[in-house]
C-alpha cells in the first residue's frame, strides 16, 4: 500500500498521497489506452494487412508515416476493399480520425464512442503515436469505474451507516446511561 | 435489474448457409452492425463477425465464392430476451465474444453487443447510485433536524439529550 508506505508526489503542485494521484489519473486516457499499437505502411497489400491483424490478434491498424499516424484500417475497412478488388492499403484506409492527447479525459470520448459514430483514437503525443483507444478499452474502463464507483458507494454507506448507528445509540436512553 | 430485450439491436441482417463469402461481405460492408448471422429456418446457427471474415478469409487467401459455412463461427452462445443484464454479463466473461445472437424458442430475434450490456448496467448502476445520495442527503438533514430538535426541545421527544 502506497499509502501506508508514506509515499507522497507532486501533483497541481501539491503534495499528495501516491494513492491520490493514482484515482486522478484513472479518468485519463492514458491509463486506459492500449500502448503497443500495430503500425502498418501505406506501401502494404489488403492481405498483408489482414496477416498482421490475425497474427497480432487486433482489429484495427495504424497508418504511419515516420512515427505519425495518417490513417486507420480497420476490418470493415479491408472487407470494403476487397469486394470492391483493392489491393493496396493506401486505397481501403480511412483517413478521417480524430486523435486525441493521453493527457485527455475519458469522458471526452465515451459519448462519441457510445454513439458509435468514431470507434477508434490514435492517441498522439507530440506528433508522435504512443497508442491507442479503442472499443475493448473503453468498455474495459467502464466496468473498472463502475466497480471503482461501486466500491466507494458501499464505503459511503457503511461509514454513514456507523454513524447513524451511533447518533441514535448515543441519544436513546441506553446510550445516554453509557456515555453519561 | 433491466432485460436483455430492452438493450438488443433488431433487424440483424441474416444469411443462408449455402450463401458465398462475397455475400457476407457485402452485408458486412453495408451495415454497421459488424456481423452477419447465419441461420437455417430462422434458427441461428453460426456468425460471421468481420473478425471471422478478415482472420478466416481475407488472410488465408480464400476465394470469395467459398460458402459462409466455412469461415462462420459454430457453435453460437445464444442469450434470450428475458435473460438479466448481470446473468448476460456472466455469460460474457466466461465467453469472451463481442456479439450474442437473441432467440426465442429457437428463432432469432435481435443481437445483444458486449458494449451495449456494459453500458446499460453501467447507466443502471449509476441511476441507482445517484437515488441512493438523495436518500442519503435527505437522511442526513433529517438527522439534523432531530438533533436540533431533540437538543432545544427535548421534552416533546421520547428521547433526548
Amino acid at each position: 500500500m502506497p499509502l501506508l508506505k508514506n509515499h507522497w508526489i507532486t501533483l497541481r503542485k501539491r503534495q499528495v498521497p501516491v494513492i491520490v494521484k493514482v484515482i486522478f489519473d484513472m479518468i485519463k486516457i492514458r491509463s486506459i489506452m492500449t500502448r503497443n499499437v500495430i503500425t502498418i505502411s501505406q506501401g502494404s497489400t489488403v492481405k498483408e494487412a489482414a496477416q498482421l491483424m490475425s497474427s497480432k490478434s487486433v482489429s484495427s491498424l495504424v497508418v504511419v508515416e515516420n512515427s505519425k499516424p495518417v490513417a486507420i484500417v480497420s476490418e470493415n475497412d479491408i472487407i470494403k476493399g476487397i469486394i470492391s478488388n483493392k489491393k493496396s492499403v493506401k486505397d481501403v484506409m480511412s483517413g478521417e480520425f480524430m486523435s486525441i492527447s493521453p493527457s485527455a479525459k475519458f469522458s471526452e470520448i465515451n459519448n462519441s464512442m457510445r454513439n458509435g459514430k468514431i470507434k477508434r483514437f490514435p492517441v498522439v503525443e507530440n506528433d508522435r503515436l504512443v497508442g491507442l483507444i479503442t472499443e475493448t478499452d473503453i468498455i474495459q474502463a467502464t466496468r473498472d469505474f463502475t466497480r471503482f464507483h461501486q466500491i466507494v458507494q458501499e464505503v459511503i454507506l457503511a461509514v454513514f451507516g456507523f454513524a447513524t448507528a451511533f447518533f441514535l445509540f448515543y441519544f436513546s436512553p441506553i446510550g445516554a446511561s453509557v456515555f453519561g | 435489474m433491466a432485460r436483455v430485450s430492452k438493450i438488443m439491436l433488431t433487424g440483424v441482417p441474416t444469411l443462408k448457409k449455402e450463401a458465398k463469402i462475397e455475400d457476407a461481405a457485402r452485408l458486412l460492408a453495408q451495415t454497421q452492425v459488424g456481423c452477419v448471422v447465419v441461420v437455417e429456418d430462422k434458427n441461428p446457427i453460426g456468425i460471421v463477425t468481420e473478425l471471422d471474415l478478415v482472420r478466416n478469409a481475407v488472410s488465408k487467401g480464400k476465394s470469395l465464392k467459398e460458402p459462409v459455412g466455412r469461415i462462420m463461427s459454430s457453435p453460437l452462445t445464444l442469450m434470450t430476451p428475458n435473460m438479466k443484464l448481470d446473468e448476460a454479463l456472466k455469460i460474457i466473461d466466461t465467453k469472451k465474444f463481442r456479439k450474442y445472437p437473441v432467440a426465442e424458442n429457437g428463432a432469432l430475434i435481435g443481437l445483444a453487443t458486449k458494449k451495449d450490456i456494459v453500458n446499460a448496467i453501467s447507466d443502471n448502476l449509476r441511476f441507482h447510485r445517484n437515488i441512493q445520495n438523495i436518500v442519503l442527503i435527505l437522511f442526513v438533514l433529517f438527522e439534523l433536524f432531530v438533533f436540533v430538535i431533540g437538543r432545544y426541545v427535548p421534552q416533546y421527544l421520547a428521547f433526548g439529550a
